[in-house]
């Protein structure tokens, strides 16, 4: 197909011949046969699932588990090129020649480690499969064994902690299946969610966190759930995980990309015998430390209020029931796999057991997914593949938080005199003074059970028509199906109480067709067009149905259809997409690629007017080492690889709710009869997609001996047209209506230095480190002074950071005392008073409640991980990931509540003063020091141990005695240390889970446990 | 154009026989449109427009009791009851300022939606159409009194992009004309040809004929067309009652903010401020009960009677108010006689499980021998009779100099939210 100069006739002439399926038969062509081994360049070990592509042509083939290829092909004689890419390798080319042989073995071909993997193929918002270096905006791969080999990570988004230059990935919550919030570069929306798009080979999956019971923070908050769908997908099915962090990257998805893109590939057959491998693994954590509690003998002010004591300073017994609530965690995952084919046909087929007990008692999660791929060769023109997962997840867990029947909740409620000890003479549990509920009869007696049941599968087919043109079709489906019971006994929570059965039920239908079509043509020798022209349609159906009851009689443990008081709610859900790509990349040479595109798009969630928009895009990729001038230059002396790249994009986000554009009339009734009442919230058939225009710039450069190499990105996000609650006058009849107002902005730089530090003959030391910082301004809110706040005190205001922490402070004198028993002026400065932190009967006026300030933001200013590797001889591996977050803030409502109640280990010591028949104590009961929210935002640095692994790869002699090709054993530790200032129990863990703007609140949840593995894997 | 076809071809294709539409409805709740498109749905809306004004009755309440001498706030109330309470600090943001001015008009949007609809509305009795659109009237016109006794001005409509204040004089005229004209609507009709519409659309215990007199009745009187007045309140019917309802799983808006919550609670000092022997302090008020839990002692709470069960109803009007009406506007008629006979029929009221009897002894000519002391007589016995109707205030404009007693607070502020998003509404 090679045309020797560029003119637009031979251009026409080229697309004719391509079209009518020739290319340009110069010699007599012959059916020849190319086959190879591919291996890693220092183990000489073959390399599975390396791309082999004959230079020039569409014909290729991938490795099998032997590290074989095979090509077959009608070739001219001649000199050949065979190019060989595998993740997380630098690529290499092959000369070979065709000769007189059919027959061509082209031997062994070495592939090095390469730090910056410039030729890896990326697939995630490209529009085809395209290599990292002819795009201009970044994606970021993170490679199957990272994942696999995360130690005691059970499910894919905690094993991607650390790994990420610029996602922010929190676990919220210590309990088993606990969910985990993910921010790429920032926060962009306030209303909408901020969570990442999450694709599974192709297939547009459910990531709705929205829980279906509260156990953690109250319901109607949003964004609470104790799982996401990131859990769904076994972490050793997976082949690689792309991650797209903006709209530079993601907007081929347009409308729904604003949070940015994760996609997951999973593990797919390959040619050669069948290969078997087996992972087994035994898990043991516990909680990283305990709540400090107040253990002094004698009585405190909060004993004597909640009936511990009869006064002040008497000896008093106290009860640190701690480790009758936490106790040591138990698990143990299995997975068996097996995967092989021939040339026609590949097959890959997993099913994965796993259980855990939580560090809460009573909490556990059990684990059960299947999986299987089949891709089958039709003929060279047509291939299909099948893939589908299955998931059943069952996950009990305790309420907590926020929860007033919260297990934790209770511990930092109650002061320490209080002993919840089974009382075998009452056949009770007695109450907690202050909320009512024993935390003990709730881990014995109450349920709290999730259960999932999930399918995920895709069809594709993959046809090439012509060598130049590919047409794929994907139709994904994902049905997921979730229920959540949730019991209550009778007389847990107070003599009164009825008992509550809720049960409620999502399930959820969503599909995505997808069809690309992909053409290549040769402009001239130096000038190659790459066009992309693709369509999607999606369907989100979501039917929430709860059924619950309360007034339960002995032993009634569901809803019932008789004597309990039943109640019961329906929610439906529909929102469908269409929408259209076109997409071209120019490439010159192998220098300088420029991709341009645009999407159109609808969502049946906007009003008919504003239902189309367009998201264009813009990127450039410049590999200045390839050009003639670099290797001559001082660049090419200093470095061996130097790309510059920028990119432009823009994508949307979906709004709050698909009904948004209606003016909907509510469902009530009147006196027993049906009735409707027009809604308070206004429909606004104006409403459009949040936008996000996203810029980035950057290189990545490498050392002459690539054992160095450098990634730095800029990037600024301006979300616009933010949906905002906008008030209307009173006498609209309405409260409010969203519209598209608000503004705000993400910036921020990624750098990322990988280098082999040592590359001794029996010792190499690989070490990847990542600093990322973002800078989150809001820009525009209804009017400028409007405050917006979430869960507690995070705060959306023009010019701070989204969910800056905004609450009251201490009164302060001139030397910054704090002075409670004054006089003060407007600001809250002390004119007269001495300092003291306990108010008293006398008290001047205060000065607490309504003047408030910016405290700090949830969100670190930047981040920093460091991963290492060792290889030690050739059967050791030693690896540890420090992940170390700056500048956030949390709130430690634990100590808050604690201390207010005398729960707290420092209430032991705290000063009171009587003052007029009354005592007044630093901490107990002082309602001042409670609503000063300044006291309890800390500094919430940390840098966790993340992962520390040792692996050992047995001596093949060994592991043949099992009849194994191999085996490793790995000893791995996750979340082992954390070092920090923060006094709380983990910095990480957030009250509010996935909320877009509440986080940074530690109040009464599970900490993330420290975990222990000890693994077994076989390959057979 | 061209790239909308191109793409939507091409996701047509793609989709092959998948459900495409961009068109959806909210399978949940119906829109506006949908709603009252059918007689149905206009029933339903027309319900609960009754539904919004039973729900928020607390809200028409709650201010004229707490500035007035009717309730007392508990410990716990919010800062906001206890600005009114106090008559200090009363914040034009708090929700007691703008609560009633929000469902007023809230309702009268509901009420307009109703009005606007049904002339549309195909194979439907005259009868049926009349009846749903003075019921709308009536509502409309109550909200929009109610509210008048709260605040100086205020729109007379609901518009999305905010009403235009006018003088609450001009706010009572309006109800006026909106009651006229319901009474007319119904005028031709029999209650047989407006059955239909009263057992399908009229909240249970609810008397619409009655309602719209006895509001014409109360609203001429309150801007002083005394004839008016009472001609209106000798065509109520005295035998009927007229309620608004709360059957479970409605709560007794009234009961949910003074005994479940516990924010506020009658005054002791208005149950020793009655005659000896007035059953209706009994029957409001159960001055024995224990206060709210952590009511201060100096503060002496009693607790709620009539409207101390979760399924309480309440009167929109009592009979004992329509023959305070009359003896007002005889009174002010000059014909003192009759209006010292009207009271004296109002204090001999035995009253039912549902409206207040005081059965006190009639008083004489003597004792009532000028104008001032039967106007000051009626505001005694209004105070009592119509305990927690919202009246109080208003009555206390009216009448309350005639004994030199004052409301706390002239009126409620223009609400913060109404200020800053109502570019109609100045000064405030």
């Amino acid at each position: 197909m090679a045309v020797s100069r560029f003119s637009p006739r031979a251009a026409a002439l080229a697309l004719g011949m391509a079209i009518a399926g020739g290319g340009t038969p110069l010699l007599a062509q012959q059916a020849y046969t190319i086959h190879g081994r591919v291996v890693e360049a220092n183990s000489l070990q073959p390399l599975p699932s390396a791309t082999v592509l004959l230079v020039g042509t569409q014909l290729g083939a991938a490795t099998d588990n032997q590290g074989q290829f095979t090509i077959r092909g009608t070739l001219a004689p001649g000199a050949h090129q065979l190019q060989v890419t595998h993740l997380g390798h630098a690529r290499v080319v092959r000369d070979f020649t065709l000769g007189t042989s059919l027959n061509v073995d082209v031997g062994a071909i070495a592939m090095q480690t390469n730090p910056i993997q410039l030729n890896e193929v990326v697939v995630t918002g490209t529009g085809a499969p395209t290599e990292r270096r002819k795009v201009g905006s970044t994606i970021t791969s993170v490679p199957g064994e990272q994942i696999n080999n995360a130690p005691a990570a059970q499910s894919v988004d905690k094993a991607l902690q650390g790994k990420v230059i610029g996602a922010v990935i929190s676990q919220n919550n210590g309990q088993p299946g606990g969910g985990v919030s993910i921010r790429l570069r920032g926060t962009g929306s306030i209303l909408g969610g901020a969570e990442p798009l999450i694709v599974v080979d192709g297939v547009i999956v459910e990531n709705n966190s929205e829980a279906l019971v509260s156990l953690g923070a109250n319901a109607g908050r949003g964004g609470a759930a104790l799982t996401n769908s990131l859990s769904d997908i076994a972490p050793g099915d997976i082949d690689h995980v792309e991650v797209v962090k903006g709209a530079a990257a993601a907007a081929l998805y347009g409308s729904r990309a604003n949070n940015g893109v994760i996609q997951i590939f999973t593990k797919r057959g390959t040619t050669g015998k069948p290969s078997v491998a087996f992972h087994t693994e035994f898990l043991t954590g516990n909680a990283p430390k305990e709540y400090s509690l107040n253990a002094s003998p004698t009585a405190g002010r909060g004993d004597v209020l909640y009936g511990g004591a009869s006064a002040l300073g008497v000896p008093v017994t106290r009860y640190n029931y701690q480790d009758q609530i936490f106790q040591q965690s138990n698990g143990a995952i299995n997975q068996l796999s097996v995967s092989g084919g021939s040339a026609a046909t590949k097959y890959y087929a997993s099913g994965q057991w796993q259980t855990q007990t939580g560090i809460v008692r009573s909490t556990d999660m059990n684990n059960f997914n299947a999986r299987s791929s089949l891709t089958q060769t039709l003929n060279d023109k047509l291939s299909f593949t099948v893939n589908g997962s299955y998931i059943q997840r069952k996950s009990d867990f305790v309420p907590e938080g926020e929860q007033t029947q919260g297990v934790i909740t209770t511990l930092i409620f109650t002061p320490t005199t209080y002993n919840p000890a089974y009382n075998p003479t009452t056949g009770r549990y007695p109450y907690s003074p202050i909320l009512g509920t024993n935390p003990l009869d709730v881990i014995a007696n109450w349920k709290a059970q999730d259960n999932t049941n999930r399918f995920i599968g895709d069809f594709s087919t993959n046809w090439t028509p012509l060598s130049s043109l590919t047409v794929n079709y994907l139709f994904g489906f994902d049905r997921d199906n979730e229920t959540f019971y949730y019991y209550q006994p009778p007389l847990s929570t107070g003599a009164a109480f009825t008992g509550s059965v809720q049960n409620p039920t999502r399930d959820v239908t969503r599909f995505n067709n997808d069809l690309t079509l992909t053409h290549e043509y040769d402009l001239s020798r130096a000038l190659h067009l790459t066009s992309t022209l693709g369509g999607r349609q999606t369907s989100d159906h979501s039917n929430v149905l709860s059924a619950n009851a309360s007034g339960l009689s002995p032993g009634q443990t569901t809803v019932g259809s008789g004597g309990a008081t039943p109640t019961s709610g329906q929610t439906i859900t529909d929102i469908r997409t269409l929408g259209g790509f076109l997409q071209e990349r120019l490439g010159w040479g192998e220098r300088l690629f420029v991709t341009g595109g645009l999407n159109y798009e609808a969502s049946s969630a906007f009003g008919s007017d504003q239902r189309w928009q367009l998201f264009p895009r813009l990127n450039a990729s410049w590999s200045v080492d390839q050009e003639p001038f670099f290797a001559g230059s001082f660049l090419g002396h200093a470095l061996s690889t130097l790309r510059l790249r920028a990119a432009y994009g823009e994508t949307g986000g979906q709004p709050p709710s698909a009904y948004s554009i209606f003016d909907n009339y509510a469902v009530a009734s009147r006196a027993g009869k049906p009735a409707l009442i027009p809604g308070s919230v206004a429909g606004n058939p104006e409403l459009k997609p949040e936008r996000q225009r996203e810029y980035e710039a950057g290189f990545d450069a490498a050392l002459p001996d690539n054992r160095v190499a450098l990634e730095f990105t800029w990037y600024h996000k301006h979300s616009t047209d933010l949906v905002l609650n906008t008030p209307l006058p009173l006498s609209s009849g309405y409260s409010f209506q969203l519209q598209n107002v608000g503004s705000l902005t993400n910036k921020g730089v990624e750098i990322g230095l990988t280098s082999l530090l040592l590359n001794r003959h029996s010792f190499q030391w690989n070490s990847r480190l990542a600093y990322s910082a973002n800078d989150s301004r809001v820009d525009k809110l209804v009017t400028p002074n409007d405050t917006l706040i979430f869960g507690y005190f995070n705060a959306v205001a023009v010019g701070q950071p989204v969910g800056e922490f905004y609450g009251a402070y201490f009164p302060r004198d001139a030397q910054g005392n704090i002075v409670y028993n004054g006089r003060y002026d407007a600001n809250c400065n002390v004119i007269a008073g001495t300092a003291g932190i306990i108010p008293s009967a006398a008290r001047g006026a205060t000065c607490k409640t309504t003047l408030k300030k910016f405290l700090g933001s949830p969100d670190p200013k930047w981040t920093l991980s460091w991963n290492n590797d060792f290889n030690i001889g050739s059967h050791t591996q030693v690896s540890f990931l420090l992940d170390g977050r700056f500048g956030n803030k949390v709130a430690n409502f634990s100590r808050r509540i604690s201390e207010y109640f005398g729960a707290g280990a420092s209430n032991a010591n705290e000063q009171c003063v009587v003052s007029g028949g009354t005592t007044y104590c630093q901490e107990t009961l002082n309602a001042d020091r409670h609503t000063t929210y300044e006291a309890f935002v800390e500094d919430g640095s940390f840098v966790k141990l993340r992962e520390l692994a040792l692996r050992y790869t047995l001596d093949p002699s060994i592991a043949g005695r099992v009849g194994a090709e191999s085996a490793t054993i790995s000893l791995a530790g996750r979340n082992l240390h954390t070092w920090t200032n923060y006094t709380g129990i983990d910095p990480e863990i957030n009250l509010f889970s996935a909320n877009t703007v509440a986080r940074g609140v530690e109040f009464g949840t599970s900490p993330i446990p420290r975990m222990f593995s000890l693994g077994l894997n076989l390959n057979f | 154009m061209r790239i909308r076809l191109t793409f939507g071809l091409l996701a047509l294709v793609a989709s092959a026989a998948c459900n495409t539409g961009l068109d959806v409805t909210n399978p949940n709740s119906p829109t506006e449109q949908a709603a009252l498109s059918n007689l149905d749905g206009v029933i339903a809306t027309e319900l609960g427009m009754q539904d919004q004004f039973a729900t928020s009755f607390n809200t028409y309440v709650r201010a004229p009791a707490l500035v007035t001498d009717e309730w007392g706030t508990a410990s716990k109330a919010l800062a906001a009851d206890i600005s009114l309470f106090t008559g200090q600090g009363i914040d034009a943001s708090y929700g007691v300022v703008s609560d009633p001015y929000y469902f007023t008009y809230r309702i009268a949007r509901t009420a307009d939606a109703v009005i606007n609809a049904v002339p549309n509305i195909s194979g439907i009795t005259p009868g049926f159409a009349a009846g749903l659109t003075a019921n709308a009237k009536l509502f409309k016109a109550m909200a929009l009194g109610m509210a008048a006794q709260q605040y100086a001005q205020l729109p007379i409509d609901a518009s999305v992009t905010g009403g235009t204040p006018v003088p609450r004089a001009q706010v009572f005229a309006e109800a006026i004309r909106l009651l006229e004209s319901a009474r007319s609507d119904l005028a031709p009709y029999s209650d047989a040809d407006l059955s239909g519409f009263t057992s399908r659309a009229v909240s249970t215990g609810f008397d619409v004929r009655n309602t719209i007199d006895a509001m014409l009745a109360r609203y001429y009187l309150f801007t002083g067309a005394y004839q008016q007045a009472l001609d209106a309140a000798k065509r109520v019917d005295l035998t009927k009652v007229s309620l608004l309802t709360y059957p479970d799983p409605g709560i007794n808006p009234i009961y949910n903010y003074g005994v479940v919550a516990g924010y506020v609670a009658p005054l002791k000092s208005w149950a020793r401020g009655a005659e000896s022997g007035d059953q209706r302090v009994g029957f409001w008020a159960d001055t024995l009960a224990a206060p709210p839990v952590g009511t201060p002692p100096t503060l002496q709470l009693a607790q709620f009677k009539l409207y101390g069960t979760r399924n309480a109803p309440i009167p929109v009007y009592v009979p004992g108010e329509m023959r305070l009406i009359k003896a007002e506007a005889e009174a002010q008629l000059g014909d003192l006689p009759s209006a010292i006979a009207d009271i004296n029929a109002e204090r001999a009221e035995t009253g039912t499980a549902v409206t207040p009897g005081a059965q006190l002894p009639p008083l004489t000519a003597v004792q009532l021998n000028t104008k001032d002391k039967v106007l000051a007589q009626i505001l005694q016995e209004r105070r009592y009779e119509l305990f927690a109707q919202g009246l109080r205030w208003e009555d206390l404009r009216r009448l309350g100099p005639v004994v030199g007693v004052q409301p706390r607070v002239d009126f409620l502020p223009m609400p913060q939210a109404e200020c800053t998003t109502n570019p109609n509404v100045t000064g405030c």
